[in-house]
């Protein structure tokens, strides 16, 4: 089972990884490097959301400083792409600590509503500060190369995909923040410091956001506020993940390939019925919440088969071994 | 007798103008079960809060192995050997049995094959082992007790606080839970246990101090405690004693 996912993982990599050699037309490519950007957001954003179960609301604005980060170095300071995308991913770590310290003592609609708030005010920010170029936006330095920018995607998400993989499903760190979850008290008991490991998951969320923006403004070649700390981009990312299933990974990339194929194909032929989208963002959400609270994932996989004993394969744990284990000192019936 | 291992001093913990907790003091030694008794209301979770570090006492302070504690956090205590179950059992209901205990492992084993190997010969301890792969809202009360006993167990603790793990059990499973108890006595951890079953605190326990509207008003062993005329008193009303 474990054995077939890693190879349908590879495969689907491999031909990622060969598309633009067979495949020229721009149009596809850029959709396809749009679309590997929001399983990389999607993801991102579930750290903090499923993982963690702070939902929020202001995902967007990491997005956006990262790529006014990487706007303002590279035009205004000079720096070269490569010196400026990882600042991106340490301005919005940066803003994920400062942001998280009065935010994070919040739960549930109340955190939701603090981060919804925080973005809006970094939106107004940009709107009306002379070095973001205020509601014109800025342009970047053109660099017209659309392969280089789907690899960079690509391999981005992909490393960003293999980090999260390692920490949440292999390391303890996820299970601890699932800890955090379920009940912050109770968790507190065993041994785990909620705010510690709350404010670590706000910055492992919002980092690799912030490089994503900083690929997306170099890509796009041009931001304005609106663009990039606007709500459809927390909208959309909290969509897919809803949708897809919080708190696992493949869910959020499953959410964000399946939204935004459908966003691709509305703008294709109903682009004059914009709001209509938004309507249909909000039906989706509310039906995916009372249908299928686990998402379609969560829905499709149900529970995993589980971890054996390990009697069961190796050396019988007998009972004074199993007790000498929970008890230091020696046993004494 | 060497240094009691938890030594509770002049503890006062006020909420506003309601004193929970009225300048209690006790000790528990080494490898001895303490139970804490008294009628609802009489502050005993208070005090077990204040010991395990939820609450910081107002006044007094609590000191554990030598070293005050007091207002220390809770995960703090964790990590210097306090384990601690929860009246309101607080089971992570989303994730397995396994990977409730599992998470408490972590505490002294940092790898996650071993915490899980750890988990696991806590969990054959305590009788749940078959239960592992069942998500922990699927247990019953009695399942999700036990579930509490394994996660402060599986934190390596040389100190436990057992608040009412034995009370809403049938008599097979609360025999059950009495037998473990003494199977951990026989280990060499101290307990201190709240509980209002009677029949329980009174075989189990060393020695017990009885609270009422937040003072101690008894210590001793059972039988001492049983035959107190006050003890009697704030459990039967003034005609009885």
């Amino acid at each position: 089972m474990k054995n077939r996912g890693a190879t349908i993982l590879a495969i689907i990599g491999a031909a990622l990884l060969i598309l633009p050699l067979v495949m020229h037309d721009t149009f596809v490519l850029r959709v396809l490097t749009e679309g590997i950007m929001w399983i990389g957001l999607a993801i991102a954003f579930d750290v903090i959301a499923g993982y963690t179960g702070y939902l929020n609301f202001g995902h967007g604005a990491f997005f956006g400083i990262g790529a006014y980060t990487i706007g303002i170095l590279m035009m205004q300071a000079n720096l070269p792409f490569w010196a400026a995308l990882p600042l991106g991913g340490v301005a919005a770590g940066i803003t994920a600590l400062i942001a998280g310290i009065p935010t994070l003592r919040l739960k549930g609609a109340y955190f939701a509503i603090a981060t919804w708030a925080l973005s809006r005010a970094i939106q107004q920010l940009a709107l009306n500060v002379e070095f973001t170029g205020g509601p014109d936006g800025m342009r970047l330095e053109a660099f017209l190369n659309p392969q280089f920018f789907y690899y960079l995607m690509l391999i981005t998400v992909g490393v960003i995909f293999a980090t999260l993989w390692y920490l949440l499903e292999r390391a303890p760190f996820g299970l601890k923040l699932k800890a955090i979850r379920e009940d912050e008290e109770g968790a507190k008991a065993l041994g785990l410091n909620p705010t510690k490991l709350k404010m670590q998951s706000f910055i492992l969320s919002a980092l690799p956001t912030g490089i994503l923006g900083g690929i997306y403004a170099y890509w796009i070649t041009f931001i304005d506020p609106s663009s990039t700390l606007g709500d459809l981009v927390s909208d959309q990312a909290v969509v897919m993940v809803v949708f897809g299933g919080m708190g696992t990974l493949f869910g959020p990339a499953l959410g964000a390939i399946l939204i935004f194929a459908f966003k691709t194909l509305f703008w294709a032929y109903l682009s004059d019925f914009q709001l209509l989208y938004l309507i249909i963002l909000g039906a989706l959400i509310a039906i995916s919440v009372i249908f299928i609270p686990n998402g379609l994932w969560g829905t499709m996989v149900k529970r995993k088969a589980g971890a054996t004993r390990p009697e069961q394969k190796a050396e019988p744990a007998s009972e004074p071994a199993a007790l000498s284990a929970v008890a230091a000192p020696e046993e004494g019936n | 007798m060497a240094e009691p291992i938890l030594k509770v001093n002049s503890v006062t913990k006020c909420f506003g103008g309601l004193t929970a907790v009225d300048d209690v003091s006790f000790s528990v030694e080494k490898g001895e079960i303490v139970g804490l008794i008294g009628p609802n209301g009489a502050g005993k979770t208070t005090l077990f809060n204040v010991i395990s570090g939820y609450y910081a006492p107002t006044k007094g302070s609590v000191i554990f192995q030598g070293n005050d504690i007091s207002g220390k956090p809770p995960y703090h205590l964790a990590g210097v050997g306090i384990g601690r179950t929860f009246q309101v059992v607080k089971p992570f209901a989303g994730l397995t049995v396994l990977e409730n205990v599992t998470i408490a492992s972590f505490l002294k084993h940092p790898k996650k094959a071993d915490a899980e190997r750890h988990a696991w010969q806590v969990l054959e301890t305590t009788g749940l082992a078959d239960r592992a792969n069942v998500s922990a809202a699927g247990l019953t009360l009695a399942g999700r007790k036990r579930l509490e006993i394994s996660k402060a167990l599986a934190l390596d603790p040389s100190f436990l606080l057992l608040d009412e793990v034995v009370a809403g059990l049938n008599p097979t499973e609360a025999d059950r839970t009495v037998e473990l108890i003494m199977k951990l006595k026989a280990q060499g951890l101290t307990i201190l246990i709240v509980e209002h079953i009677m029949r329980v605190i009174m075989n189990i326990s060393d020695r017990l101090v009885v609270l009422n509207f937040g003072k101690k008003i008894a210590e001793g062993t059972p039988s001492e405690v049983s035959s107190d005329p006050h003890v009697v008193q704030a459990y039967f009303g003034e005609e009885a004693a």
